[in-house]
């Protein structure tokens, strides 16, 4: 489940560099110099037509270079030509990236051709064949989901293995996208466990993004039910006869329950979320970036902020004031929260920060933040 | 990138900057490209590899040096723009990160202090009356002394940061940053401001395309005297 090398700068024993421990594979780093060129040279050759590979040979012979040395793009095109022929099972091929990467966190051509053999997967999903002999088995949603928590996985461990490591948070919010069609609950999910890494890694801005990336999604997503919701009960009003009962209701009941999101509340975590870590860890500009943008979503949330109704500058809130309203006296009646989200609970912590704080940076920051508001708010 | 690679902003920006050059260019080779671009910019302020993704400095510049060619800058957010990558420079270093929260990189003396010419040229098209007239929206001497103090290998060539080793790449960027920061302007409005004595002055680079003036105005003389290809395969 692990590679890496061994430094070893000599063979002193006559004995294979090879060493397996604990399902973790180690190769003495002397005979790089003699492997490496050897099976590159070999599959140069291949490629060239002057020497003949059969299939098998191939595999052992792509697989010993992607280990040594995953961004070799052509290691992954021969693979991917065995792929498509359908002698290789592309699951092997996850498999074989995720090793890499455990040394390699951030070789761009093993993330690239893990979204090519994922793709390849989910076009397979209603061709049987190759996709029953890794043992996924079960139905087509079942797969999907698999496959995508097993991407988070790897995305986590290779973020964890570099710092602000972009290509694995692209990979994952890639695979969100694609796989993961964006769902409440995806999203949800994703928000919940990347809440504690991300706390362990205050300087990670690639992990913020990923989070802003999910509350975007989540705001996103809230508007375009409710529209739907809304476009529904037109159809409905205007064609009772054409609506499929359960269809509509099944419907109608999945967006009713999407829309139950709580926004603010997930937006009022965010900034919690942001302040704490301010606090604690003085100085990481990543967490006021975060901050400052977390403000701003639910500034111009339709579904949010008390702010929205009394500023009133955008179009968007002018039009779906209403629903904020409501969505504003039910939060209001539900418990007394309204102070503790808002620019004036934003000019204390920051006057807080700025009375307590001995980090130069910290200090700049908090003043900038300062600025950004009164600015951005007029106040 | 290539038949069967990712697709990414770099290749929007590869493919503007050969076609502009020879004389290739047709609307219908870039039709949704500018459009698309500007959808890599994100809330940050800079643009990333691919919409959604994160604000980075390689990125931005190639989103917008292409959209400078395809004369469609403003599409961009170029406010948002302007603080992100003005943000970048370090305070302490003088020299640019990449993105937000990271070590400063002598390559994004390119990358990033290259995106302000093409900035300053946006913003004077659209009629600000606020720009400079001597120099660029970012700390020139600063910049200057991280690269001549910091990125210099003893044994020639440049580098990232102290510590790392001298490369082709980092050597490209840093020089290319190093005349960015010296020179602001063409022509009439042109102004030099070179640290240190005359030897460290570098010819001027052009800021879209980060090849001399000279060798820009040449290439694209010589594609315009070519009959221009036909689509039909011959």
């Amino acid at each position: 489940d692990e590679i890496g090398l061994i430094p070893c700068p000599e063979a002193r024993y006559n004995r294979s560099p090879i060493v397996l421990v604990e399902n973790k594979l180690g190769v003495e780093s002397w005979c790089v110099k003699f492997l490496l060129p050897y099976v590159h040279n070999k599959l140069v050759l291949y490629r060239q037509r002057r020497q003949w590979l059969n299939k098998d040979e191939l595999i052992d012979i792509t697989c010993t270079l992607l280990l040594l040395n995953p961004d070799f793009t052509t290691a992954w095109n021969v693979r991917k030509e065995l792929i498509l022929s359908g002698t290789l099972n592309p699951l092997k091929d996850l498999h074989l990236g995720k090793l890499a990467l455990t040394k390699f966190p951030k070789s761009p051509e093993t993330w690239i051709h893990r979204r090519w053999v994922l793709q390849q997967l989910i076009q397979e999903n209603s061709l049987p064949s190759l996709v029953t002999k890794g043992n996924l088995g079960a139905a087509p949603v079942e797969r999907i989901h698999r496959l995508v928590q097993e991407e988070m996985n790897v995305c986590s461990e290779a973020a964890g293995r570099y710092p602000s490591n972009y290509n694995a948070w692209s990979h994952r919010i890639w695979v969100l996208q694609h796989l993961g069609k964006l769902t409440v609950k995806v999203l949800l999910d994703e928000l919940s466990s990347t809440k504690y890494w991300v706390s362990m890694h205050v300087s990670d801005h690639s992990g913020f993004h990923y989070r802003q990336f999910l509350l975007k999604s989540l705001i996103g997503r809230t508007v375009t039910d409710s529209n739907v919701l809304v476009q529904n009960q037109i159809i409905n009003e205007q064609n009772p006869s054409l609506q499929k009962e359960e269809e509509s209701a099944g419907a109608e009941a999945a967006c009713a329950e999407e829309q139950s999101v709580d926004l603010p509340r997930h937006l009022e975590e965010e900034l919690e979320l942001c302040t704490e870590l301010i606090d604690s860890y003085p100085g990481h500009e990543t967490l006021w970036c975060h901050s400052d943008e977390t403000l701003n979503n639910s500034h111009h949330s339709p579904a949010t902020s008390p702010m929205a109704q009394a500023m009133d500058v955008d179009g968007l809130n002018e039009s779906s004031s209403k629903q904020g309203y409501t969505q504003e006296t039910k939060r209001l009646k539900r418990a007394p929260m309204q102070d503790s989200f808002g620019p004036e609970v934003e000019y204390r912590f920051i006057d807080k920060v700025l009375s307590t704080c001995r980090d130069a940076d910290q200090a700049r920051f908090a003043t900038a933040y300062r600025k950004w508001l009164v600015t951005f708010l007029g106040q | 990138m290539h038949v069967g690679g990712e697709v990414d902003v770099r290749s929007a920006y590869c493919a503007a900057s050969v076609a502009s050059l020879t004389n290739i260019l047709t609307p219908a080779l870039f039709a949704g490209t500018a459009e698309w671009i500007a959808r890599c910019q994100n809330w940050e302020g800079g643009i990333g590899g691919v919409p959604g993704m994160e604000a980075h400095g390689g990125y931005t510049f190639c989103g917008m040096a292409a959209l400078v060619i395809l004369k469609k800058e403003h599409l961009l957010n170029l406010r948002s723009l302007l603080r992100w990558v003005t943000s970048r420079q370090m305070c302490f270093e003088g020299g640019f990160q990449g993105r937000c929260n990271k070590l400063v990189d002598g390559c994004y003396s390119f990358w990033q202090a290259g995106l302000l010419p093409l900035l300053h040229r946006a913003l004077h098209a659209r009629g600000d009356t606020a720009l400079s007239m001597e120099r660029w929206m970012f700390h020139q001497l600063a910049l200057q002394e991280y690269i001549l103090l910091c990125c210099q290998c003893p044994a020639g060539g440049l580098l990232d940061k102290p510590g790392k080793s001298r490369d082709f790449y980092h050597t490209c960027y840093c020089l290319s940053g190093l005349a960015i920061a010296q020179h602001f302007g063409s022509g009439d409005l042109h102004h030099e401001v070179v640290l240190g004595g005359p030897e460290n002055r570098l010819q001027a680079t052009h800021p879209v395309y980060n090849i001399t003036p000279e060798k820009v105005a040449r290439a694209v003389m010589h594609f315009l005297q070519q009959p221009v290809p036909s689509l039909e395969p011959a």
